[in-house]
């Protein structure tokens, strides 16, 4: 059984988990959809109420119904370095290619479906409440009035995008922000903005899930830090990442996350305040993971690869590295 | 009238690193001109952030 990856040539993350892989002997294909037609080739056929299905790159042929996993990692648009790319092209390509693999039983990581569900923030957020995650007050709204009313309930706040896509034309970032206190929010009417409460950290908290195994990495926040550096992503920072254990509660309320978003990675963000709460910030259903385990040493490549190669034992999961019967 | 969130926008940083390696599509691994494997380097990993998690990405939102 192969496991399938759908990645760009250039992601050198996944090579983490594909030499992982290679030293357990999985049978690997890695192709990145980017490249149909030109490189990946895929045939299917469905006759007398069979289905058979192939794909190919670089010399491999593998078997749709061989697949035993499939990874969406980092892969690019379908068919975009075709000879002649058109978004018809894409789009027929897309559906060839997803289609044929959303008619085979082997198990993704993630589900398509799943995978842009979890995108969106104001579901991420609800759920993250549902699951029994400490949520800060958050308002997404387009009512000027609503945004001043947040504001004198909870003066200090920070802004974000709520998709977390960020502009092109030109190509801007627009990382959290704080909000001065005497900001004018008449701008709110003109796009949806998310404010929300801003946690005082003393810790930046990312929790990679891979299927029922969690590891937490913590980075401490300088004393000296200047808290307009609100966006780790964007603070400088000479600390690194380390180990940190998951407390209970809060690797059961991921644990429920992750089941009710059929979600087997997420990668969580959250704030760790003074009195060692963790704050849910969101959950990247492809979160990058090489830097953490580059400074944590923490299997997480090695867990991505059993996962893909083999799965997770039913009844079991994997909390800090350390195996426990849930049942 | 612009979004209250672009406010808050700066400009992305273009960085226009060159990879020193490559992708071998019969190892299915990116690997050195030397032979050596690029994601066991973690020095120039890090030095070039292609792990990290970042903002402005043209392709992925959700790293």
């Amino acid at each position: 059984m192969t496991v399938l990856i759908l990645t760009s040539d250039e992601d050198v993350t996944a090579d983490m988990v594909v030499l992982r892989l290679h030293e357990t002997g999985a049978p690997v294909v890695r192709l990145d959809p980017a490249d149909l037609t030109s490189g990946v080739a895929l045939s299917g056929e469905y006759i007398q109420g069979v289905y058979r299905g192939h794909v190919s790159v670089g010399g491999r042929l593998v078997s749709v119904n061989g697949l035993r996993s499939i990874w969406v990692r980092r892969p690019g648009v379908a068919a975009a370095r075709a000879a002649q790319p058109t978004t018809w092209l894409t789009e027929e390509s897309s559906q060839a290619l997803y289609g044929m693999l959303r008619g085979t039983d082997a198990r993704w990581m993630n589900h398509p479906d799943a995978a842009r569900r979890a995108r969106h923030k104001p579901w991420q957020l609800r759920l993250a409440q549902r699951s029994g995650l400490p949520v800060p007050a958050t308002l997404i709204t387009t009512f000027p009035q609503a945004a001043r009313e947040f504001a004198e309930r909870f003066p200090d706040l920070v802004v974000k995008p709520v998709s977390g896509a960020h502009p092109q034309e030109p190509p801007r970032a627009v990382p959290t922000s704080r909000v001065a206190p005497d900001t004018d929010f008449a701008a709110v009417a003109f796009g949806p903005t998310l404010l929300q409460r801003r946690v005082a950290k003393r810790a930046d908290i990312r929790l990679t899930a891979v299927g029922d195994r969690l590891l937490a990495a913590r980075k401490a926040v300088a004393p000296d830090a200047d808290p307009n550096d609100v966006d780790v992503r964007f603070a400088p920072s000479t600390s690194t990442w380390a180990p940190v254990d998951v407390p209970p509660r809060v690797g059961a309320a991921v644990l429920t996350y992750l089941k009710e978003a059929e979600l087997a990675y997420g990668a969580f963000d959250f704030a760790e305040d003074g009195d060692g709460i963790w704050w849910f910030l969101e959950c990247n259903q492809s979160g990058q993971f090489g830097f953490v385990e580059m400074d944590t040493e923490q299997p997480i490549a090695h867990s991505i690869a059993e996962w893909l190669a083999h799965g997770a034992e039913p009844g079991r999961t994997y909390v800090n590295g350390a195996r426990r019967a849930t049942s | 009238m612009q979004p209250f969130t672009l406010n808050y926008a700066r400009p992305a940083v273009q960085l226009e690193v060159i990879s020193p390696y490559a992708y071998d599509s019969g190892l299915q691994l990116n690997v050195f001109p030397d032979g050596r494997i690029a994601a066991t380097d973690h020095a120039t990993l890090r030095a070039l952030g292609t792990t990290t998690s970042t903002a402005g990405s043209k392709t992925h939102f959700d790293d």
